[in-house]
């Protein structure tokens, strides 16, 4: 199929790619010389990127479930950032490579010499870890390809039988991923640290991939309507974007509480090391930020009914949100794997951020390109006219 | 006292919220439209402000999060610390659960009694006129004229051009 063009990377296309060319620079300096904080940098990054690419999935199975037909109007862009899932998994792969600098429980003689480790080691040992991740991420990268496939048949065909599919597969998957999803969060997030455990971890997890979803949808579909590409977003549809956000974020900051409110009541040694860590020196401020971009703000800005429904405030609160994300993902794995980076002036390196830009130019690229194979408009969707009169 | 009111009868949505445009247009003022379902774009039409309830619900859910939050600190840090499991009196973060359940409790029974306030719906009142098939399957607009001036057969062409079904007037108790 010939290439459209999408209008979402414009002009800006030669800028991306060599922030792709940067990062990927950065990253192989990294390995060479400071090869735990590559890597680190590469899970924070690599991770936060499947989530905003899951994310579009997790959001198209809710709508195709629940009947919904207020978001065929924008469907193309959840689709396309579900477009960006097998490359998102290609690069949770590559952290097989990474794995003995990252996770404790890959080198033998720790676990030789920990009890704990040795206990957890018919679960965590290399092969296992590889084997799951390598079941969810085919998981995922099979729902997310046939919902799409069957997305753009519509088009051709103006069918409601593919809509009834899509329902069918989205059911399954809804079921599927709240459990392959947790299994993912506590094999490459919560591992990072074995000594440590949080039966909140998943939820946490799958919390923060909703508010990532509604505002990476938001950012993406907000510039396509700037740009004239998405004429048909209405305020009204942004209004719901923005309960979508604010009510995501919100179950976030419930989610972040209910698990530092239990581990400060119980006061365990081995469980409150792991907001020690995080609360010591300078880390403490970005430990505070977190909460402050995830919640605090996106809360208090969209709390008023015409800051939902306004543009330019949608666009920038789903901005601080996506940031807040990654610094959440951030905070969990680098003091983990480096406790004391965290006292540094930021608790943030070079490399994070060079990391961080060379994926994210990827993913705008990619997203672009997917938006570009299909008409913006799902004119095959019977649905459509109910989303144009949303 | 009895006032007189000028009711439309419409069978479409539409076709009310065309009525309610040109009534405008003309100068009457809209008394209210009563439909069975809540109509998008009604609001805009009757040229309805924003709702005020989110203020009082605002208010409502600061002052319960300001009582509960007091309450608890008053009690436990203030009136009466005890030592609980070594923590300190004032932990603020073992008030937070409870601060903010009141908070929600407070926001939503404020909303309801204003909304049930605003709107006189409260035991042993009479309703000022009934119209009854407005809860099943017809769209009623009752308009009145400002300056007192009341054109029944104006505005009975008025409604009428833009596809009312019938019309009628009705005394209601003020």
């Amino acid at each position: 199929m010939r290439d459209r063009e999408s209008h979402l990377v414009a002009g800006g296309r030669r800028w991306l790619v060599v922030a792709v060319a940067a990062g990927l620079i950065a990253f192989i300096l990294g390995l060479l010389f400071r090869p735990v904080q590559a890597w680190s940098a590469f899970l924070v990054s690599s991770f936060f990127f499947l989530t905003v690419a899951l994310g579009g999935l997790v959001f198209l199975a809710i709508m195709y479930v629940s009947n919904a037909g207020w978001h065929t109007v924008f469907k193309r862009v959840p689709e396309a950032l579900a477009a960006c899932l097998p490359a998102s998994a290609f690069s949770m792969l590559a952290i097989l490579a990474g794995a003995r600098w990252l996770y404790p429980w890959t080198h033998a003689d720790a676990v030789l010499h920990d009890e704990l480790l040795s206990a957890k080691a018919p679960y965590l040992n290399t092969g296992f870890f590889a084997a799951r991740m390598v079941g969810v991420l085919a998981l995922w990268v099979f729902f997310a390809l046939m919902t799409r496939r069957y997305s753009l048949r519509q088009d051709a065909h103006a069918d409601i039988k593919y809509t009834r599919r899509n329902v069918v597969l989205s059911a399954i998957f809804l079921a599927l991923f709240p459990f392959s999803f947790s299994m993912a969060s506590i094999d490459w997030l919560m591992s990072l640290d074995p000594h440590w455990a949080s039966t909140i971890v998943g939820l946490y997890q799958i919390a923060g991939l909703l508010s990532t979803a509604v505002a990476a949808i938001s950012i993406v579909g907000i510039l396509l309507r700037r740009r004239g590409a998405l004429p048909d977003l209405t305020e009204t549809h942004l209004h719901d974007l923005g309960k979508l956000l604010f009510g995501f974020s919100t179950m976030w900051a419930y989610l972040w509480f209910s698990q530092y409110l239990l581990i400060w009541y119980t006061n365990l040694p081995e469980e409150t090391t792991h907001y020690l860590v995080r609360l010591q020196g300078g880390a403490s401020f970005l430990f505070y930020l977190n909460v402050v971009l995830n919640w605090a703000l996106p809360f208090v800005v969209l709390l008023r009914r015409p800051a939902k429904r306004s543009e330019g405030t949608l666009l920038w609160t789903s901005t601080v949100v996506l940031v807040g994300r990654w610094l959440d993902i951030h905070l969990q794995v680098v003091p983990a794997v480096a406790p004391d980076r965290l006292q540094g002036p930021m608790g943030i390196g070079f490399l994070d951020v060079a990391l961080l830009l060379g994926f994210g130019a990827a993913f705008l690229l990619m997203t672009d390109r997917a938006l570009g194979k299909a008409p913006l408009l799902a004119e095959g969707d019977p649905y459509l006219v109910e989303a144009l009169h949303h | 006292m009895k006032s007189r009111l000028f009711v439309a009868w419409f069978e479409r949505e539409d076709a009310i919220l065309e009525a309610v445009r040109a009534a405008r247009q003309a100068g009457y003022a809209i008394e209210d439209a009563y439909t069975p379902y809540a109509v998008h774009g009604m609001d805009e039409a009757m040229g309805l402000g924003l709702s005020r309830l989110p203020w009082v619900c605002f208010g409502c859910g600061l002052a319960g999060l300001l009582l509960a939050f007091g309450f608890q600190l008053w009690t436990s840090a203030s009136d009466w610390p005890i030592n609980v499991g070594g923590k300190p009196p004032a932990s603020v973060l073992a008030f937070i659960p409870l601060t903010f359940e009141f908070m929600v409790l407070l926001a939503g029974l404020g909303s309801v009694a204003a909304l049930f306030l605003r709107a006189r719906l409260y035991p042993s009142r009479s309703p000022r006129f009934l119209l009854p098939r407005v809860t099943n399957d017809r769209f009623a607009l009752v308009l009145t004229r400002p300056d007192g001036h009341f054109d029944a057969p104006e505005m009975r062409i008025l409604c009428e051009r833009a596809g009312a079904v019938a019309t009628e007037l009705v005394e209601a108790s003020s």
